[in-house]
């Protein structure tokens, strides 16, 4: 090379894109051009409506312009193989195309581009199988969220169906197990800011306001099942206190919100009620369980088993949506070293959200 | 609390037939290695058989699993049971037991009947002995009333490391 000028204006190249991208651009060097693009999709201010994004690492030769630089995803959320792989293409052969001009400015304009087109997420709900953005027009589609933490995406109806059925499966096993209420009491509040659960693939655990975008349904179900649901009139204490939890995290998910959007609050494009939910009678409370076991309800027992156990290794789950293989986890049974005891396992479940079928009693 | 047999199960609500068969129709696409599932008209309970991994100790032994989902599968994990005989496994009793713990504490409503199967073949394609657990006799004795394996307390080793 050694022509000045073509390499002051390689260097004000990258001045450029320090200045378009500021801290999401690490620059590990200036001449030839090498650097990190942070990666988020345009559209994504709400941070609940990004499912998707990744590190790009740009780096170029001596030849550079008249030679494309190399391209890599050093890192990425949300994208299965498949995607990883056409976004990338898709940037290099833009590459092919602008070379031998400037392009880095370009190439990063590309990249947001095309990853804002990608914002959704790929494949199936883990939960029940069925695609989360359906491929033909035709079928409907259900709304859905991810974690926050590990950008697993989930329909909301059944990420709540879980959810619901976390607590309560706790709740009676507090309920079974754990006899000092005051003790109890004592740490609700700490509790609640602790781990609420472990994400269904990767299990790393999440926290309440991981899924605070999507309590707030959880509130629209309840609101809506006891002003049209005269047969659970019996279990208005249950509901009662379980409003009182919802009340208080939707709050918080509001606030959380607002503190993410520096004040404003948008309408959530997620937050689609479903007609025809209800909570249905449970069908055999242990007779143990007075009323005053609702009151803690607001109550989350940490998972004696799970929590934090799973939290190293698989922190990087999210970059495969489709990992339903959980063929890696390391499986706890040891020939020499492992024994049962035949004590009924006393977790019971209570109560399920089930979808309604008869067309009556809507909206 | 139910009676301990499994025989007073309830039907598979929607939510849980409409995964089932969305799982059989992924199956039948793509069955996991060495299984084979026997169709039958009874979605509430599959049975399938494995064939021991190559270069194992069950290599070419075939051996039956039977499936049972309850009513809330898959928030509820199956109950998974060797059907007789059961392979001898260090780890599975001989009244088809089996001491897994994605079975029990460690399952999660992500895994399909396949990722179990796979767990399973793993499990005992990583076996050194064909042994009975140590405690075979005295749990298949407190089990002779029928009772799931799902009742049963595990406790698996790991956890307490
Ligand atoms: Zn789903
Ligand atoms: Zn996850």
């Amino acid at each position: 090379m050694g022509n000045e000028e073509e390499e002051e204006e390689l260097v004000a190249e990258v001045e450029a894109v320090e200045a378009v991208y500021g801290t999401d651009c690490v620059l590990l060097s200036s001449f030839p051009p090498h650097f990190h693009l942070f990666l988020k999709p345009r559209t994504a201010d709400v941070s609940s409506q990004q499912f998707v994004e990744a590190v790009l690492e740009i780096r170029a030769t001596s030849q550079y312009p008249k030679e494309p630089p190399s391209i890599e995803l050093v890192d990425c959320k949300g994208l299965d193989e498949q995607r990883q792989k056409h976004l990338l293409n898709y940037i290099q052969s833009k590459a092919r195309e602008i070379s031998p001009c400037l392009m880095l400015v370009a190439l990063c304009e590309e990249a947001v581009e095309k990853l804002s087109a990608m914002n959704h997420p790929d494949g199936d709900c883990p939960l029940c199988l069925f695609p989360l953005v359906p491929e033909d027009q035709q079928s409907e589609s259900l709304p859905f969220m991810k974690l926050m933490s590990c950008f697993h995406c989930f329909h909301s109806e059944c990420i709540i169906r879980w959810w619901k059925w976390l607590q309560n499966s706790k709740e009676s096993d507090s309920a079974n197990t754990d006899s000092t209420a005051a003790h109890r009491n004592q740490d609700k509040h700490k509790k609640m800011e602790e781990s609420v659960g472990n994400c269904p693939v990767c299990r790393k655990p999440f926290l309440a306001k991981d899924l605070d975008h999507v309590l707030a349904l959880v509130g629209s179900y309840s609101s809506q099942l006891s002003s049209d649901n005269e047969e659970l009139k019996d279990e208005e204490t249950v509901l009662q206190s379980e409003d009182e939890m919802i009340r208080r995290q939707k709050f918080e998910a509001i606030l959380n919100l607002q503190k993410e959007n520096s004040g404003l609050i948008e309408p959530k494009k997620d937050i689609v009620i479903l007609p025809g939910m209800y909570l249905p009678q449970p069908v055999a409370m242990p007779s143990s369980t007075p009323t005053k076991e609702s009151d803690e309800q607001t109550q989350n027992e940490p998972p004696a088993v799970v929590s934090g156990k799973q939290a190293g290794g698989t922190s990087n789950g999210a970059s495969s949506s489709r990992q339903r293989n959980f063929g890696p986890r390391r499986q706890k049974a040891r020939s020499d070293n492992h024994s049962s005891s035949t004590v009924r396992n006393t977790r019971k479940p209570v109560q399920q959200w089930v979808r309604r079928d008869s067309p009556s009693n809507k909206q | 609390m139910t009676s301990s047999s499994g025989a007073a199960r309830k039907n598979l609500s929607k939510i849980a037939c409409n995964r089932l068969q969305k799982e059989l129709v992924e199956w039948q696409v793509n069955p996991p290695t060495g299984f084979k599932h026997k169709v039958t008209d009874n979605l509430q309970r599959w049975v399938v058989e494995v064939i021991g991994a190559p270069g194992t100790l069950y290599a070419n032994e075939t051996y039956q699993l039977q499936v049972d989902f309850p009513e809330n599968y898959p928030m509820e994990a199956p109950q998974v049971i060797f059907l007789h005989p059961a392979p001898l496994h260090p780890h599975i009793y001989s009244n088809g037991h089996i001491c897994l713990d994605i079975l029990y504490d460690s399952w999660s409503p992500a895994m399909t009947v396949s990722s179990i199967c796979i767990s399973i073949l793993s499990m005992l394609s990583s076996s050194t002995t064909k042994q009975r657990p140590e405690d075979n006799d005295r749990y298949v004795k407190n089990c002779r009333n029928g009772r799931s394996p799902k009742e049963t307390r595990w406790w698996f080793h790991d956890d307490k490391v």
